[in-house]
């Protein structure tokens, strides 16, 4: 009798738990997306259909916002935990996760490089890097591909072309024509300033482009040298000077939302921001009077863009490794892609980029290609990077908000960032 | 064994109504030991061991307590509470008494009560964009109102007193019909014989509520005190929209510290440490409110 009630409790709870299991002996059934929300992973939503109609395999897609996303994956990686069969990271978490050994190597799962696709794609999901200073924990480690870009995201600029014809060809020309351009409403140019990750990722370009850096190649602090201070003095004295009113708390929807009124002369700009901002009539007022360009000349002579590309990575603790590699071939082929792009995503293959029919829709589209080809700078890896950009974006705020000065930038960040690293183990001078 | 030997004969000395009574709390119990003393233990266990699992005593809460920012977060936290918890309070407290005693309609009671819910419903992330869009400056609706009275521009979110008052005045905003609601399911309470007596002695209004309805909403106070005190710390989502922490630290409160030191820095260890002394703080604190308010009062 009792061993019949034990039964009669066991068998629903097993046909159950068989029931929500991802796995059956026939192959995956189901694979589970952690996504960021809002434009990054529009053209994601958009496709799983298709590859859900050709494979039967179900895609959930669970999104989070960009912070809550971050802090979910680390949670998730320190508890081993299997929820997630692919995952969508920013290229800067990448030395984070790389660093802890939470994720799969790609080329073990059949994924190759395509020359259609710019090698800087391939790079920066490759760990360690295959290009600039290795943490010293990691120099011994053999390079695997970790990451696939979904979402080929590199910082361009904009301006309006209706009212200079002629694209600012250095950072003076912005300057120069941001004071010719700056009659309240319109702002000569759109500071992105707020705390933190916001202000860094804009601000970067600046400085690789005045010959700045963080770090020089030995992992030395260089932020406090003469070229960093003059590229942390041209944002928060030249730029703000020519600003909106209020860069300090300005985030990229701010900026989108200026530039789309028509109270924005010029602006640094990510493509995930293009589309509303500037290209869709229905809710811009500056359609057809926004150009793009790369990055414009600093006085290094070279106009440095910055890579923010979103990339598809694949948990070790994921219990679906093979069927989620699939996912993301199938992502990458060519008609993928173009479908991809046709439906607001943005595409890292160079003859989409380059497609005249999708060209006509994205007038970014070549700007971009023309980008990934430079090749655009990465934030420097190392899994100290969202605590370095945090300091620096903490004091590039307290800067443009009246509370530092552009020394006190240079001096207060460098000694902060001086003293983290050492202390992780770096040979930071 | 012997301890076995003892609980035994504890449980056996319980009369069968107490035992019915402790059987009956134990899912209780074991609700609160998995939703609250087991996280507790793990994060004690991640604020005494470093990256690699080994146990590194109390490095991390000397580290966590020997950064100048983490007194500079509590100094910014104990402002935010000292404008918000007042001032929900008081309008909360206002609110309730008001319509206690001048809206006798149900349906006008009910159209109050569901008004009230519709701020404490909202997502604090949505409640930060809203805001955001609110405080801006070249086209936020704030700024355009004080535009056509002829006023300049107001820095709201990137003035550091602004800022903070800002950040604040969304806080008093979403949550104040909190305090409105439970406050007035309070003044339902207080028995209408004793109103009616004091109001034939010819009791003014004040001393009515001084006397007569405040002793009944003071543990609703209370009440009220411990949850606001408690989300103030917790306090993140519409903040971290609305100012990212800025401008500079000046509205880099408590939680949003422990998410800097836990995510951005990636360390762990310190922000369990921190996590660990904001709840023994907050443990003490509470039960000092406890031991000092006479039982008659709370």
């Amino acid at each position: 009798m009792r061993l019949h009630k034990w039964l009669a409790m066991l068998v629903p709870i097993a046909l159950l738990a068989s029931a929500c299991s991802t796995t059956t002996t026939s192959g995956t059934k189901k694979l589970t997306i952690a996504a960021v929300q809002g434009v990054e992973d529009a053209g994601l939503k958009a496709l799983w259909p298709m590859y859900t109609a050709k494979t039967g395999v179900q895609i959930d897609i669970v999104e989070a916002p960009y912070a809550d996303l971050y802090s979910k994956l680390v949670n998730a990686f320190k508890a081993n935990d299997a929820t997630y069969d692919l995952i969508m990271m920013d290229d800067p978490w990448m030395p984070k996760f790389g660093t802890d050994g939470s994720l799969s190597d790609l080329g073990a799962l059949g994924i190759t490089k395509d020359p259609d696709i710019a090698q800087v794609v391939w790079d920066v999901g490759t760990w360690p890097p295959p290009r600039g200073p290795v943490p010293p924990s990691e120099k011994s480690k053999p390079q695997q591909l970790l990451g696939v870009t979904i979402v080929g995201n590199v910082e361009m600029f904009m301006y309006r072309s209706d009212l200079t014809p002629t694209a600012p060809a250095t950072y003076d020309d912005v300057l120069n024509n941001a004071k010719a351009q700056n009659k309240p409403p319109v702002a000569g140019y759109l500071v992105r300033g707020k705390a933190t990750n916001p202000v860094t990722a804009d601000f970067l370009p600046i400085l690789w482009s005045f010959g700045g850096d963080v770090f020089d190649d030995n992992w030395n602090v260089v932020f406090d040298n003469d070229k960093s201070k003059a590229a942390i003095k041209f944002l928060v004295e030249d730029l703000k000077g020519v600003a909106q009113s209020d860069p300090g708390s300005s985030d990229a929807a701010d900026r989108d939302r200026l530039m789309a009124i028509g109270q924005g002369y010029q602006s640094s700009v990510w493509p995930g921001e293009i589309a509303g901002a500037v290209l869709d009539p229905k809710v811009t007022q500056v359609a057809g009077k926004v150009a793009f360009i790369p990055i414009p000349k600093g006085p290094s002579g070279k106009g440095v863009g910055m890579m923010g590309n979103w990339l598809l990575g694949v948990p070790k603790a994921s219990k679906n490794q093979q069927a989620a590699a699939d996912f993301i071939k199938w992502m990458l082929q060519a008609d993928t892609q173009k479908t991809y792009a046709q439906n607001a995503g943005i595409p890292s293959r160079t003859s989409i980029l380059n497609d005249p029919e999708l060209g006509k829709a994205n007038v970014y589209f070549p700007v971009l290609a023309q980008a990934l080809q430079a090749p655009p700078n990465w934030r420097p890896r190392t899994d100290q990077w969202n605590a370095v950009e945090t300091i620096i974006g903490t004091h590039l705020n307290a800067a443009l908000t009246g509370q530092e000065t552009a020394d006190d930038v240079a001096t207060k960040a460098s000694a902060e960032i001086r003293t983290l690293m050492k202390g992780a183990g770096y040979p930071t001078q | 064994m012997t301890v076995i030997a003892r609980t035994r004969s504890n449980w056996a000395a319980r009369s069968r109504q107490e035992r019915l009574a402790l059987r009956l709390l134990l899912p209780v119990f074991g609700t609160v030991v998995v939703i609250a003393t087991v996280p507790f233990l793990l994060a004690l266990v991640d604020a005494t061991t470093n990256d690699a699992g080994n146990f590194v005593g109390p490095a991390n809460f000397v580290r966590a307590l020997s950064n100048p920012l983490l007194y500079e977060s509590i100094k910014q936290t104990g402002l935010y509470a000292a404008i918000v918890l007042p001032s929900e309070i008081l309008i909360g407290l206002g609110l309730s008494l008001l319509v206690h005693r001048t809206v006798r309609s149900p349906v006008l009671r009910a159209v109050i009560y569901v008004a009230a819910m519709i701020p404490i419903v909202i997502p604090q992330i949505a409640v930060g964009v809203v805001f955001r869009l609110v405080f801006a400056p070249d086209y936020g609706i704030l700024n355009i109102l004080l535009g056509s009275t002829g006023r300049g521009q107001i820095l709201w979110l990137s003035s550091p007193p602004l800022a903070m008052l800002a950040t604040a005045t969304v806080d008093i905003w979403q949550w104040t019909p909190f305090v409105y609601l439970v406050l007035f399911a309070g003044f339902q309470t207080v028995p209408s014989e004793a109103v009616e007596a004091a109001q034939v002695d010819g009791a003014t209004s004040w001393t009515q509520f001084r006397h007569i309805e405040l002793p009944y909403l003071r543990p609703l106070l209370l009440l009220v005190l411990f949850f606001r005190i408690a989300d103030v710390l917790r306090v993140f989502d519409a903040v971290y929209v609305l100012t990212g922490g800025g401008p500079g630290t000046t509205t880099q409160f408590l939680s949003l510290y422990m998410y800097r030191v836990g995510f951005k820095f990636s360390d762990l260890g310190e922000a369990s440490a921190l996590a660990v002394v904001v709840m023994v703080a907050m443990t003490i604190f509470y039960t000092l409110i406890n031991r000092f308010i006479p039982a008659d009062r709370r």
